[in-house]
């Protein structure tokens, strides 16, 4: 099957700057001979929930390092909540990565602490070191810390530590630790990948009830899934990519049997 | 969802919630630690006055000098290779009997083996006073250093080159054996866990789930054990086992400080050259490199053999069985000192109290440097700052205590304060060591995680890296601070006073049972320490 797009569909780049959330044009990422995402264009509006999907090995996680700030463009122009963070200073670059949480299949999480401070290890980005530090020994706003436990059903733990949880208790520390930090656009990469369907679904409901800010905002989202029909049922818009190029970008209404077997490569092409 | 209550959380999880907790945890710990510390020092340095030796300061920086200007003469460096060798011979032997007896007797003395935590109340407290049993039975052998265990052997075997092997392997096999519990009960249960719970027997389950997992740790720590070994076959050496520390004692007295050098310089290079052993081993993925130190351990552990000759009939002949019956009946049962109790309690003490200063100064000096000793820097500047710190460690572990004993003893008065001051910077060195090894391993990615969503490098070192150190930070500085108090005996013998001195006093006068008690109050100190230490460990899990 030949690796044009199939539709491609880039959204109006360059209008309603402030309206876009991650915004992709050109961008190619090599790792030694190897072209990980080869001239990418995407972008991605505030509020928008955009699912990249596509064989493992595609891109999708590069693609999701770029929005985080973590990996480098070797050409293109890329802008994360309207700033290049390649050509700012590490000040600045530290203060866009506050605004991005990201959510890893691994969560992160360390396991000796409690609870609470994994959980404010969400607001790291906007506190001060001193402050970060004094909270080690007696840990602040525990309050906010608690609510955001509450949210994801899991209260109670708040002083456990964290590796005498579940892997489930685990998975809703990183969400409250996500709540807490209160990004703009949340980046998540495979964050279901080794759940099964019932817990996917859960876990992904959550993510995305998480998202949901008074007076009908919401925070953007852009994730990787394995699982074509999560993505479906819980995004805007489906962005597949293969061998590094983006080969589909559609709302979700427009997806059907067939987009799902020409991504994956499941049926000859038609 | 439905959410248990914290206590039924506490309960539910890891199986120990039924052990003893100290009020007020690991905050009440560390408030009676700082406040120890500073009254030992304080009562040093009021109870003594003066603690510097003015003259000795021109002999000092004499000594230093000669730093530059070691003996490299052809007969003294054929003396120091043959020296060399005798000492790797008794640390190559006895690592290798100490590690065998450690795999098999660490894993009978693991909390995972006894399963202290499950099964019925009755059972459990069985199981519990069995653990402690055997946790008590090691504390015999460990409390009795290397150079008393020679002293000891030495009036059962004679002059043989199996008192060396043995003096070792005794009281190694012992640490060993508590060290690779502490490895094992410290492995993730889950794995373990799961296959006790699937029907499998404890030693398949430890063998399949435990081992694989802990085997990197394992072998670690047999190579440090080795270096380890190579220092105590040098102190050995110090009270008469020949080798190294028998030249490094005849070239000090005599003032030869040219010699001194050139002995100081290759036990540093000995332990270099088995730290970068240990390293590349750890690294190695393939079998091939596996197996070429495979094949060089055999060579060495033959050359050993060649050159040691050690008779193992005689440690079963009649003779040493009567010898061995004569020491008994001498040493028991055992006596107290002249000045009685008292006397006892109060050296006590001070051993206790030089053990603690020195473990303290280790610890804090250890954990600060060790973050720039790890491997890994990603800015030159960072690598050679790490290179610069790393031969500092190896520098200072490379020097046993009662060398750096007889140093501190050109800058201070003799008491405890120089004693506690040459353990702590031999132990810093090892220390340090131990702990770049646990950054070097820690799980990077909260860390990474951290950072990429905008914490400050403090922040996310505070939050990712520390707390995942800090354990094994405490576990390392805690078993130092035991080793430290066997250590005390060595520095003793150069006049640091405590339990140390007052044995050397009872050897020089052939006191055998007052000798014996003395050595049961080390034990006992030991053994007051490993209870400490796994109180403490017990407020972090």
């Amino acid at each position: 099957m030949s690796c044009e797009p199939v539709v491609p569909r880039s959204r109006e780049v360059g209008q309603d700057d402030a309206g876009i959330a991650l915004r992709v044009q050109g961008v190619s990422v090599a790792y030694g001979n190897r072209l990980a995402l080869d001239g990418v264009d995407l972008s991605v509006r505030r509020g928008e929930r955009v699912a990249l999907v596509g064989p493992s090995g595609a891109g999708k996680s590069t693609l999701l390092g770029l929005g985080s700030g973590t990996v480098v463009p070797t050409q293109g122009r890329l802008e994360v909540l309207g700033v290049d963070p390649w050509a700012v200073s590490p000040g600045a670059l530290r203060r866009l990565r506050a605004r991005i949480g990201s959510v890893h299949q691994q969560l992160h999480l360390v396991g000796p602490l409690p609870v609470v401070h994994n959980v404010n290890a969400g607001r790291l980005g906007t506190w001060g070191r001193l402050r970060a530090l004094r909270s080690l020994v007696r840990p602040l706003q525990v309050d906010e810390a608690r609510m955001a436990l509450d949210r994801v059903g899991i209260g109670p733990y708040l002083h456990v530590r964290t590796d005498r949880l579940s892997g489930g208790e685990q998975q809703r520390v990183a969400l409250a630790r996500l709540l807490v930090q209160d990004p703009e656009l949340v980046l998540a990469d495979e964050p279901v990948a080794s759940l099964d369907p019932a817990r996917a679904e859960e876990v992904m409901s959550l993510l995305c009830g998480l998202l949901e800010q008074p007076a009908g905002h919401r925070r953007t989202l852009v994730v990787s899934l394995h699982d074509f029909d999560l993505a479906v049922r819980h995004c805007d818009r489906v962005v597949a990519l293969r061998q590094g190029r983006v080969v589909l970008d559609v709302p979700v209404e427009e997806v059907d049997e067939g987009t799902r077997a020409r991504i994956y490569d499941l049926a000859p092409d038609t | 969802m439905s959410v248990p209550t914290r206590w039924e959380v506490a309960a539910g999880t890891g199986g120990r919630a039924g052990m003893w907790r100290p009020p007020g945890g690991g905050r009440a710990w560390a408030t009676v630690w700082v406040l120890a510390v500073a009254w030992s020092v304080g009562g040093w340095l009021i109870a003594e006055g003066s603690v510097i030796n003015a003259s000795g300061w021109s002999r000092f920086a004499e000594f230093f000098r000669a730093a530059l200007t070691p003996q490299l003469s052809g007969e003294f460096l054929a003396r120091t290779g043959a020296a060399a060798l005798s000492t790797l011979s008794y640390a190559v032997l006895g690592t290798l009997l100490a590690v065998v007896v450690g795999l098999v007797v660490g894993v009978l003395v693991s909390e995972t083996w006894w399963a202290t935590g499950t099964g019925a109340r009755t059972r459990r407290r069985a199981r519990r006073a069995g653990w402690l049993l055997t946790r008590l039975g090691l504390a015999l052998p460990r409390g009795v250093h290397e150079a008393v265990w020679a002293l000891l052997l030495l009036s059962v075997l004679g002059r043989d080159p199996l008192v060396g092997v043995l003096a070792i392997a005794i009281p190694f096999g012992a640490i060993t054996a508590k060290v690779y519990a502490e490895i094992i009960d410290e492995s993730a249960r889950g794995p373990y866990e799961a296959l006790r719970a699937a029907g499998a027997g404890r030693a398949v389950a430890l063998l399949y789930a435990v081992l694989p997992i802990a085997w990197p740790e394992l072998v670690s720590y047999a190579f440090y054990r080795f270096e380890c070994a190579v220092r105590s076959a040098v102190v050995l050496g110090m009270v008469g086992a020949g080798g190294l520390g028998f030249e490094l004692v005849l070239s000090f007295s005599g003032s030869r400080h040219a010699e001194v050098w050139t002995l100081i310089y290759t036990i540093v290079v000995i332990g270099a050259v088995v730290e970068r052993w240990g390293a590349g081993l750890r690294r190695a993925d393939g079998v091939r490199r596996s197996g070429i130190s495979a094949v060089a351990a055999l060579g060495l552990l033959l050359a050993a053999l060649v050159h040691l000759g050690p008779d193992l009939s005689r440690v079963v002949s009649s003779r040493t069985a009567e010898l061995l019956a004569g020491l008994m009946a001498e040493m028991v049962p055992p006596g107290l000192p002249e000045g009685g109790w008292v006397r006892l309690l109060e050296e006590a003490l001070v051993t206790l109290q030089m053990s603690l200063v020195a473990g303290t100064m280790a610890a804090v000096a250890a954990v600060a440097v060790a973050f720039v000793a790890a491997r890994g820097g990603t800015t030159p500047a960072h690598r050679s700052a790490g290179m610069l710190a790393r031969w500092l460690l190896l520098l200072t572990r490379s020097l046993p205590p009662p060398v750096w004993a007889l140093l501190f003893l050109f800058l201070l008065l003799p008491g405890p304060l120089p004693g506690a001051l040459a353990l702590g910077v031999y132990n810093f060195g090892i220390l340090g060591r131990l702990c770049a090894e646990v950054v070097e391993n820690i799980d990077r990615r909260p860390h990474d995680h951290l950072v990429a969503t905008g914490a400050p490098a403090v922040s996310a070192f505070g939050y990712a890296i520390v707390p995942q150190a800090g354990g094994r930070f405490l576990a390392y500085g805690l078993y130092r601070w035991e080793v430290a108090i066997r250590e005390t005996v060595v520095v003793g013998i150069v006049g640091a006073g405590g339990l140390g001195r007052l044995l050397e006093d009872q050897r020089v006068a052939f006191d055998l049972d007052a000798m014996a008690g003395t050595v049961l109050a080390l034990i006992a100190l030991c053994a007051l320490v490993d209870m400490i230490s796994t109180a403490v460990r017990r407020t972090r899990r």
